[in-house]
């Protein structure tokens, strides 16, 4: 997965290999990396300099990097793609939730499905209307919560889809 | 003792004994007297130590405590009294031939004090006569601002002091805040002990402070302690305090307020001059004579305080609360840490945002600046915004480096980029990644696997 970072007013973009192994600015970096504190701190050895990073707050993401405050934002490739702005990364399972409550009339998918951002998933009934419910990110669907001809609440779980 | 939400702060655990004083809301706790004193006997204690928040400048508490049969470790209520009402306090000063900034008495009304401002000159500063430390104080710059300031002030007076009385004064521009702190034991000696350089204020509130300040000569220090040392004599003080002054740039000092009490940077005065200033305030209550003269009194060095407050410097500094994730403390040679931080702990909404201090003392200015630096770049905190950010960049500030810097400092001062090396810029990338990544999994866990979290959805929409 690619990133681009913002540090302050600089950009440096980032990619996670699948296999641990990161690129800064397109290259490969040979760095030992270790989470010291689960989420919020990070030791960093990159070619014998030795960094930590500490997670102040995460939003706004603020850092400090060995005693420096640095203001941070962190948008992925889909986001970039989409043309959202550094609204955060969008890794990991994403839901669609009834937006209302309403009779789920139609599920267009099934569980193992692979879908495109913004693909029909669903079709909500719901003040005598037929709403469509589109997919919030693109990626796999990992579970379908709902079936349709059931009643559903405001905010219910109807289909989560897993990033790829 | 302790409020319920400070049932897990480091006071209470750190104590031989605690005892519940009420609900988090300071009404109900830290200022209700009655219920202090009460637990203070039922304790089995001979004497009340005020702290510096709260009650510890309430004449009425002084006397409860020693109505009660208790010693208030402090001076006595009729010299709280007289000292507190800031307009009586000015009196006394220039009885004793101590300058004090243009200014009124108490005045009647808004119409009153209008015509005062005018007769100064504009800018003139409201204050509170019944109280100091900065509350409910106003600028006004020009006559048709007057009177929404008026009735601004007067509600911040009457929430803040229980009383609306204001007066006013003339507003010294580029002024340095100096305080020299005394010490008077109950036998009619008094003592000054050094001064410290409070400039570095956010609306009022301080958050930097230095001994000895970089603009004080040693005439003017000698001046001021003199001067520091006849208010409190006229006043018949007993115990610690600080004598306020503003200091013009060129070196005219004016009388501002005396805090009777012992405050949050008194740690500056304790590395300048070796002294424990709380146990000497317990000797003072316990009637024993000063161990030391005017004489005996070394001051070695220089000391700075930052104070690092739960507040966003990146955003007006507007205080914050929440939990402290992580937490590490700088040491090491001529660091002293005064800290209520751990991890884990909330920081309640209820009280003020000082979450710690740090001192550093050194031979001399650059050395203390030089361990301050290095103190907090080793210092974290993590889960809340804090002032760490604003201290770092003032320690490597040109202006506060030379010792050029004045009450408007805090005011002039905007946030700047961090200044990192590639490999520096490298970690910081990864870590945000990481950190990024680890929180869309928790929270795509906490939302969709947490078979807790599904079943409390479950019920709630029930």
């Amino acid at each position: 997965m690619r990133y681009e970072v913002t540090l302050d007013d600089r950009r440096v973009r980032v990619e996670l290999g699948g296999d641990g192994r990161f690129t800064v600015e397109d290259r490969v970096v040979a760095a030992d990396v270790r989470e010291t504190v689960r989420g919020r701190q990070w030791s960093i050895v990159l070619a014998g300099e030795s960094h930590e990073v500490t997670v102040v707050t995460h939003d706004p993401l603020r850092l400090d990097v060995d005693g420096h405050d640095v203001r941070a934002t962190v948008v992925d490739e889909r986001a970039l793609r989409a043309g959202r702005g550094a609204v955060g990364a969008r890794t990991g399972r994403v839901e669609l939730r009834a937006p209302m409550p309403g009779l789920l009339k139609a599920v267009h998918v099934k569980e193992g499905d692979l879908v495109d951002a913004d693909a029909r998933l669903a079709t909500l009934e719901a003040m005598k209307m037929e709403n469509e419910l589109l997919a919030p990110s693109a990626g796999r669907i990992a579970k379908i919560r709902a079936a349709a001809g059931a009643k559903v609440e405001a905010g219910a779980v109807l289909i989560v889809i897993a990033s790829e | 003792m302790y409020s319920d939400v400070d049932r897990d702060a480091l006071h209470v655990r750190a104590a031989d004994a605690a005892y519940p004083i009420g609900t988090g809301a300071p009404r109900e706790s830290y200022l209700n007297a009655a219920r202090i004193i009460a637990v203070a006997k039922r304790a089995g204690c001979d004497a009340v130590h005020p702290g510096y928040g709260f009650l510890s400048e309430n004449a009425d508490f002084a006397q409860a405590v020693a109505d009660a049969g208790l010693v208030f470790v402090g001076p006595p209520a009729k010299v709280q009294r007289l000292l507190g009402e800031k307009t009586a306090a000015r009196r006394l000063a220039r009885e004793v031939d101590v300058p004090v900034a243009d200014g009124t008495e108490p005045l009647r009304d808004a119409a009153a004090a209008r015509a005062a401002a005018k007769k100064i000159g504009y800018p003139v500063l409201l204050k509170p006569a019944g109280g100091g430390g900065g509350k409910g104080l106003r600028v006004v710059g020009r006559d048709e601002d007057f009177d929404p300031a008026w009735r601004g002030a007067t509600g911040e007076a009457t929430a803040a002091f229980g009383q609306p009385a204001l007066y006013l004064e003339r507003q010294i521009a580029n002024a340095r805040h100096i305080e020299m702190q005394i010490l008077a034991d109950s036998h009619g000696k008094v003592v000054w002990l050094g001064e410290r350089d409070c400039s570095i204020q956010r609306r009022h509130q301080k958050l930097i402070e230095e001994s000895p300040g970089p603009s004080v000569t040693e005439g003017l220090r000698a001046k001021l302690g003199a001067a520091a040392v006849r208010i409190a004599e006229r006043a018949g003080y007993v115990n610690a305090g600080t004598v306020e002054f503003l200091v013009e740039v060129n070196g005219q000092f004016n009388f501002l307020e005396v805090n009777t009490r012992l405050q949050v940077e008194h740690p500056v005065t304790e590395v300048i001059t070796g002294f424990d200033l709380v146990a000497l305030q317990l000797r003072v209550a316990a009637g024993e004579p000063l161990p030391f003269t005017q004489d005996e009194i070394i001051r070695t060095g220089a000391a700075i305080e930052c104070r690092i407050t739960a507040e966003d410097p990146f955003a007006g500094f507007i205080p914050a609360s929440g939990r402290v994730a992580l937490v590490r403390e700088p040491a090491g040679s001529g660091i002293r840490v005064d800290s209520a931080l751990f991890s884990g702990m909330t920081v309640p909404s209820e009280y003020d945002s000082l979450l710690a201090k740090v001192i550093a003392h050194g031979r001399d200015r650059e050395e203390a600046i030089g361990r301050m630096r290095r103190a907090l770049r080793e210092m974290r905190i993590a889960g809340i915004p804090t002032s760490l950010p604003f201290q770092r960049a003032a320690l490597s500030d040109r202006d506060f480096v030379a010792g050029h810097y004045d009450t408007g400092f805090v005011a002039r001062w905007h946030p700047t980029t961090a200044d990192l090396t590639d490999g520096e810029a490298a970690s910081a990338a990864l870590g945000a990644v990481l950190a990024q990544r680890t929180r869309t999994e928790r929270r795509a866990v906490a939302t969709v696997d947490d078979p807790w979290a599904r079943a409390g959805r479950a019920d709630a929409l029930r």
